[in-house]
């Protein structure tokens, strides 16, 4: 039996055992997800197409699963929907202009070894390439930061609904630097789980810093890394500002 | 300036020390690593002009269209006995620089300088690399500053969790790495169990809602491992393709199994403080408020914390394969197999990532019930 079928399938039991429906919805949004990845990828082909903004298009669909599918369509997952949306183009605009600076697309030479065989002239811009994976890597955690604000920011106006539009805000920004600890680790774990290999090759080549810190595959991981948290930091005073601007909005108009 | 000088009286004389250090560092450490040629051994040198000489449209068998150039560059040595002499290099890059690039005037690259040049000739020599030390420090800083600015003091003991974190790795695997007696999972474990305590204490402080995460995270941890290798074991890791593991030094199904381990430590630490913090919480609101409804409420909370967790671990892990997939897939290979040689790794990571994740949501629940009992007996 495959092992992936095997551990889809034990994970399918736990998330209907302890989450019900929405626990079967959440196990079905991997499978979508993983779907749009690869249209994503299909699309990627075509050199006409700017990758950049087809990631752009991907992260709205994705965002659109992760909160519309997973949850429903209702006020905190519009507002945390459009907070992912503001932060990931904000985010853009940072990293085209660092892997521009730092030129860690395409493939280190660490890498080539095994992909010898290919040919690598293949008319898609890596840069752009480059640009939209590490989208592409933090877009799951800024969904995740989003809909962890909003939601609780709409039951304190719940609770207090004379609460101002200020306070409200700041109330966002509180429960943000709560849960920025945790998602940063979930992060860079994540991470290291991924690039443990990499590292034990540094150490056992026995690289000089130098060369660790200039070769393209660790700038490109290090990269990676702490643009994915810089955009759930970000990510807490969009989402906090732009809630509370629209429950103060709607409660005003009503 | 008005509002800088508001600012500044507001601060506290601790926070103005802290912040003139931080300063300090910032500036230094951007200074030092745009002028620390002299610490290179390797000769560095920075273009000061650039010329296309030839421009070539090729095809490959699979007809992909791409632009090969040939670029004339004239550098500036910037150290060792040469500093200041000029230097000619010639660099080929293709229109999708996957594995080359296009220079412009500014760049810092590593060189090689060729010897037995004779006299009166010009200086060449070849590209090694790019100097890509000073980006890094400045991303460094971005995020220093990004997570101080948004998330003040809990920003800053992130900053240290992190740090922390980074130096207990790269102390454990010097330790594997030297001593091969020592086994990574072994010293995996013993990590793990640092790794919890320290962030978690660090995040949340000393309290009982951080005994029952740490508690918690370790169980899910542990417990979600043996489920996943297990599920090794009975399936004979068939539809595992382990040659798609890079950067393979040693027996690689442990370095796998490590690093599975390490991955999903994350994010089980999020849903076990996530848990008891929010299980506390309702406690202290009501302190009469019954078993029942706690469970009640946990598992909700749960149930709305699962989906996007895992999703977290999808992308983490999927996202990096993109550049091969389409250097595959653009190399004519077949859909079927590109995808199992390309994915299965990272599915693998994510399933039991998962499986992690949705584990602590009834063991975090049952552990902070465990506490919130133990803290009312003592009432």
């Amino acid at each position: 039996m495959n092992v992936l079928l095997l551990l889809s399938g034990i994970l399918f039991l736990l998330m209907s055992l302890i989450g019900g429906r929405k626990g079967i919805r959440s196990f079905f949004a991997i499978f979508l997800n993983f779907a749009v990845i690869m249209t994503t990828v299909f699309f990627m082909h075509d050199p006409h197409i700017n990758p950049v903004m087809l990631t752009l298009a991907a992260c709205v669909v994705i965002s659109c699963i992760n909160l519309f599918y997973i949850n429903e369509i209702n006020g905190k997952t519009k507002t945390a929907f459009l907070s992912t949306i503001i932060t990931t183009v904000i985010l853009i605009l940072f990293i085209t202009v660092i892997t521009n600076k730092a030129m860690i697309q395409g493939f280190g030479e660490e890498e080539i070894e095994e992909l010898g065989a290919f040919s690598f002239n293949i008319g898609i811009d890596f840069v752009k390439i480059a640009v939209s994976v590490i989208i592409m890597s933090t877009i799951g955690a800024i969904t995740d930061a989003a809909i962890a604000i909003s939601s609780p920011m709409r039951e304190m106006q719940y609770h207090h609904p004379h609460i101002g539009r200020n306070e409200l805000f700041r109330f966002g920004l509180s429960i943000g630097r709560d849960i920025l600890g945790t998602s940063t680790n979930t992060l860079f774990f994540a991470f290291f789980g991924g690039y443990l290999a990499l590292l034990i090759w540094f150490k056992d080549l026995s690289y000089s810093i130098s060369e660790i810190v200039n070769s393209k595959v660790f700038s490109a991981e290090l990269i990676t890394i702490l643009c994915a948290a810089i955009g759930v930091t970000l990510v807490i005073p969009v989402t906090s500002w732009i809630t509370a601007y629209f429950l103060v909005k709607n409660k005003e108009n009503s | 300036m008005n509002s800088v000088r508001s600012l500044y009286k507001k601060m506290t004389y601790k926070h103005k020390i802290f912040y003139t250090i931080l300063i300090c560092c910032f500036i230094g450490s951007v200074f030092f690593v745009h002028n620390n040629y002299s610490f290179y051994d390797r000769p560095i040198a920075e273009v000061i002009k650039t010329n296309i000489e030839d421009v070539t449209k090729v095809e490959d068998l699979i007809n992909n269209e791409d632009v090969l150039y040939t670029q004339h560059i004239i550098a500036e040595l910037k150290n060792g006995e040469e500093k200041g002499m000029e230097i000619h290099l010639i660099n080929e890059f293709s229109q999708s620089k996957a594995l080359d690039n296009k220079f412009e005037v500014g760049n810092e690259l590593l060189v090689s300088i060729d010897q037995n040049i004779d006299e009166g000739k010009e200086r060449t020599g070849t590209i090694q690399g790019v100097k890509r030390d000073k980006y890094l420090v400045i991303i460094a800083w971005v995020f220093v500053f990004v997570l101080l600015l948004v998330g003040k003091k809990q920003g800053l003991l992130s900053v240290i969790s992190l740090v922390f974190t980074t130096t207990l790795l790269s102390f454990a695997l010097d330790i594997y790495v030297h001593q091969s007696d020592q086994s990574l999972l072994w010293i995996c474990g013993i990590c793990i169990i640092l790794f919890t305590v320290v962030s978690l204490l660090l995040v949340n402080g000393l309290n009982e809602k951080t005994y029952a995460a740490i508690i918690a995270t370790i169980l899910g941890t542990f417990i979600s491992l043996l489920i996943t290798y297990l599920a090794l074991l009975v399936t004979g890791e068939n539809g595992l393709r382990y040659e798609e593991l890079q950067f393979i030094t040693r027996p690689y199904k442990t370095v796998f199994m490590a690093g599975l381990f390490i991955g999903s430590l994350g994010a089980v630490m999020d849903v076990a403080i996530t848990m008891s913090s929010s299980i506390f919480g309702l406690y202290e609101k009501d302190n009469n408020i019954s078993v029942q409804a706690l469970i009640k409420s946990g598992m909700e909370i749960g149930k709305d914390i699962m989906g996007t967790m895992t999703n977290i671990l999808f992308f983490a892990y999927v996202s990096g394969s993109i550049p091969t997939l389409l250097l595959y897939f653009k190399n004519a290979s077949p859909f079927g197999y590109t995808i199992s040689v390309n994915l299965s790794l990272e599915m693998a990571r994510a399933l039991a990532g998962g499986i992690g994740i949705v584990i602590t949501i009834p063991i975090g629940l049952y552990t902070t019930i465990f506490f919130v009992n133990r803290k009312k007996a003592r009432l």
